[in-house]
């Protein structure tokens, strides 16, 4: 027996959530989902609760969670060679019939072989005989696919009943696998055959039946797929401690850098009275005093201003917090932000990303730059105190005006604000299906330089405080985002160094990476600073409908 | 004009692994647990309302014990008429012990 007082934090290991769901294992198919980070950050993903909720509807299958310990019980569980176990019903995970991951973070890879090793369970796919282990929520399956049997590429929900059944009508592994290598949305990497010549990558299947390309797939019709009403209410603080009520899924916007509007491509929302159904279904069922609107930009929503009007008084009755995580500059200068802010003091983020106009222009971020001043200023007269806002560097094409400019604009919009600017700057990764995935990534000489091009016309003000992320941490995420299969051997030894935890800045280490990387002899460069015929990714298409995505100048 | 609360101060002891949670993951547990029953609660007033709560003397992590806490509502409400509706929305390891 663990005793969990010993160690950081116990709450998270103790599962027993208001509506947690437990069942018996006999005669089901069972199943352990994970997001492999602590406790309180997994928590706080929609997806793998979706999934969870969805998983228990079905009377012969059972889903119960695992999270990843934090280092102190990490490091006694190696020691005491206990195995880690599901939240649910304490079953090592090594007992669980499929273990599915979500790999929506590049930096938790490590994390993921931890978990399977703390499990009880064989890393490489082809080392273990029965037990399946699922990855989803990711965009670049190659890098891992040593260590997943399956991908499901796209939406779960969309292909959860084809997956079931493919478990339900075959007993053994390579069955299992070959019938899901059939089925769009499912991608078995053993099944295909990966060469890279000249400078482009070539694929080919290995078993006829295979498909390919592997087509992403998605929910059809958003308005009526599963939801978690049931809401799982934890018994402790988790980082986004509210309901997420996703109003729309994909984004209409055609942002240049953006992955996730082609990971959930197409834009589809739900109906508001589908939405208040929701709202007041999982307040009964939790009581959670937070809710938030959940969509990549809430002002695309058709109808957000009846939304909002016609919850509104529900919220305030019951003293209900709600906020819009994705709010933008047109509806702070409109009303709906005054509206918003009679139930809670809203602090609002915007992300500008470019202070250029031109290379605003480019990107496709489409921000009148006067409505930014105009919403800064009914922020500050409405009493709030701070804004944050999103800045990128890096971008192809980008002049010394442009990184310049992120100072001016700030020392303006400052002065006319009188607001707390909290100003987050981070450099921009060419991740694979966005629009601009084939621009190579500037080098790390080129982003120090264009970093201190940025720090040089910043003004040094209280009022404005900026947060740069670290360059390094940047190009080890291009790197495993964009990766073929050789890169496993650098993450497995880098797991076997110990490495975990990357994305946290105290653990992120980039000579470990660097040294693994020179072991392995890959020259990193080959990922992120060149461009190529095809990518790694190539034999995965999301159905999205490319838009002009060269660079007009 | 101010509105009259109506104060209800009870006993509750923490076991099992409800010993766990800090006392701050308990006064989350009983706000959800409360607003959950739909009893007419009282909330603080002014800009952000919060569900009024009194704790006793908070109980240490790790350790079972007792302690009381003073729930505020907008009517009288009974200790039997709170324990029906709030017993079962409690989790295992944390009871309701009687009036104070």
């Amino acid at each position: 027996m663990i005793n969990f007082l010993d160690f950081r934090k116990p709450q998270r290991y103790i599962g027993n959530e208001y509506n947690v769901i437990k069942k018996t294992h006999k005669n089901r198919i069972k199943v352990c989902i994970s997001y492999p980070d602590l406790y309180e950050i997994g928590m706080s993903n929609l997806g793998l609760r979706i999934i969870y909720g969805l998983l228990n509807e079905y009377d012969d299958v059972v889903c119960e969670r695992v999270f990843m310990p934090d280092k102190d019980l990490l490091s006694y569980l190696k020691e005491s060679k206990i195995k880690l176990p599901s939240l649910e019903t304490k079953t090592k995970l090594c007992d669980f019939d499929v273990i599915g991951f979500n790999f929506n973070y590049e930096l938790n890879f490590t994390n993921f072989l931890h978990i399977l090793a703390l499990g009880g369970v064989a890393l490489k796919a082809n080392e273990r005989k029965d037990i399946i282990v699922l990855g989803g929520g990711g965009a670049n399956p190659e890098p891992i696919a040593e260590f997943v049997d399956v991908f499901c590429l796209g939406e779960f929900e969309a292909v959860a009943a084809s997956f079931i059944d493919v478990l339900r009508k075959y007993n053994g592994k390579e069955e299992r696998l070959k019938a899901l290598s059939e089925i769009d949305g499912f991608y078995v990497p053993s099944l295909y055959e990966v060469s890279f010549s000249g400078d482009q990558y070539i694929i080919k299947k290995k078993y006829e039946k295979a498909k390919l390309p592997i087509k992403k797939v998605h929910v059809k019709d958003l308005d009526n797929s599963y939801y978690p009403l049931k809401w799982l209410t934890p018994h402790t603080q988790i980082i986004h401690d509210r309901v997420p009520i996703e109003i729309a899924r994909g984004c209409p916007n055609s942002c240049t850098f953006c992955q996730a509007r082609a990971l959930f491509y197409p834009y589809r929302e739900r109906k508001i009275e589908t939405i208040k159904r929701m709202v007041e279904l999982i307040y009964k069922n939790s009581g959670y005093e937070n809710f938030s609107f959940l969509s990549f930009s809430a002002s695309n929503y058709s109808k957000i201003e009846q939304l909002i009007d016609e919850t509104f008084d529900y919220f305030k009755e019951r003293r209900i917090g709600i906020s819009f995580p994705s709010l933008r500059v047109d509806d702070i200068a409109g009303r709906l932000y005054q509206r918003i802010s009679q139930l809670k003091k809203a602090n609002i983020t915007l992300a500008v990303e470019a202070a250029g106009a031109d290379l605003r222009r480019n990107i496709k971020k489409n921000i009148d730059i006067s409505r930014v001043f105009e919403a800064a200023e009914i922020v500050s007269s409405l009493n709030a105190r701070h804004m944050k806002l999103y800045f990128m560097y890096g971008f192809p094409q980008e002049t010394n005006d442009d990184l310049c400019a992120i100072g001016d604009f700030l020392t303006a919009l400052q002065k006319r604000s009188r607001l707390n600017l909290n100003v987050s700057i981070n450099v921009f990764i060419p991740k694979p299906f966005s629009s601009w995935e084939k621009y190579p990534m500037d080098t790390e000489a080129l982003i120090a330089q264009k970093k201190m091009t940025i720090l040089t016309n910043m003004p040094r003000r209280k009022s404005i405080k900026l947060s740069f992320s670290d360059p390094k941490k940047s190009i080890l995420e291009g790197i495993m985002s964009r990766a073929d299969r050789d890169f496993s051997k650098v993450i497995h030894s880098v797991f076997l160094s110990g490495g975990c935890f990357d994305g946290y800045n105290e653990n992120f280490s980039w000579d470990v990476w660097e040294r693994a990387m020179k072991e392995a002899d890959i020259d990193y460069s080959r990922y992120i600073n060149k461009e190529l015929k095809s990518y790694p990714w190539s034999h995965i298409v999301c159905g999205m409908i490319k838009h002009q995505d060269t660079i007009t100048k | 004009m101010e509105i009259i609360k109506y104060p209800l101060k009870v006993r509750y002891c923490k076991s099992g692994e409800m010993v766990y949670f800090s006392q701050l993951d308990i006064m989350h547990i009983f706000d959800r647990a409360l607003r959950r029953t739909e009893l007419p609660l009282y909330f603080t007033q002014g800009f952000t309302p919060r569900l009024k709560m009194s704790f006793g003397n908070a109980l240490k992590l790790g350790v079972a014990g007792e302690s009381e806490v003073t729930f505020y509502f907008l009517q009288e409400v009974s200790y039997d008429q709170l324990c029906q509706l709030l017993s079962n929305q409690l989790p295992e390891g944390l009871h309701l012990k009687g009036a104070d």
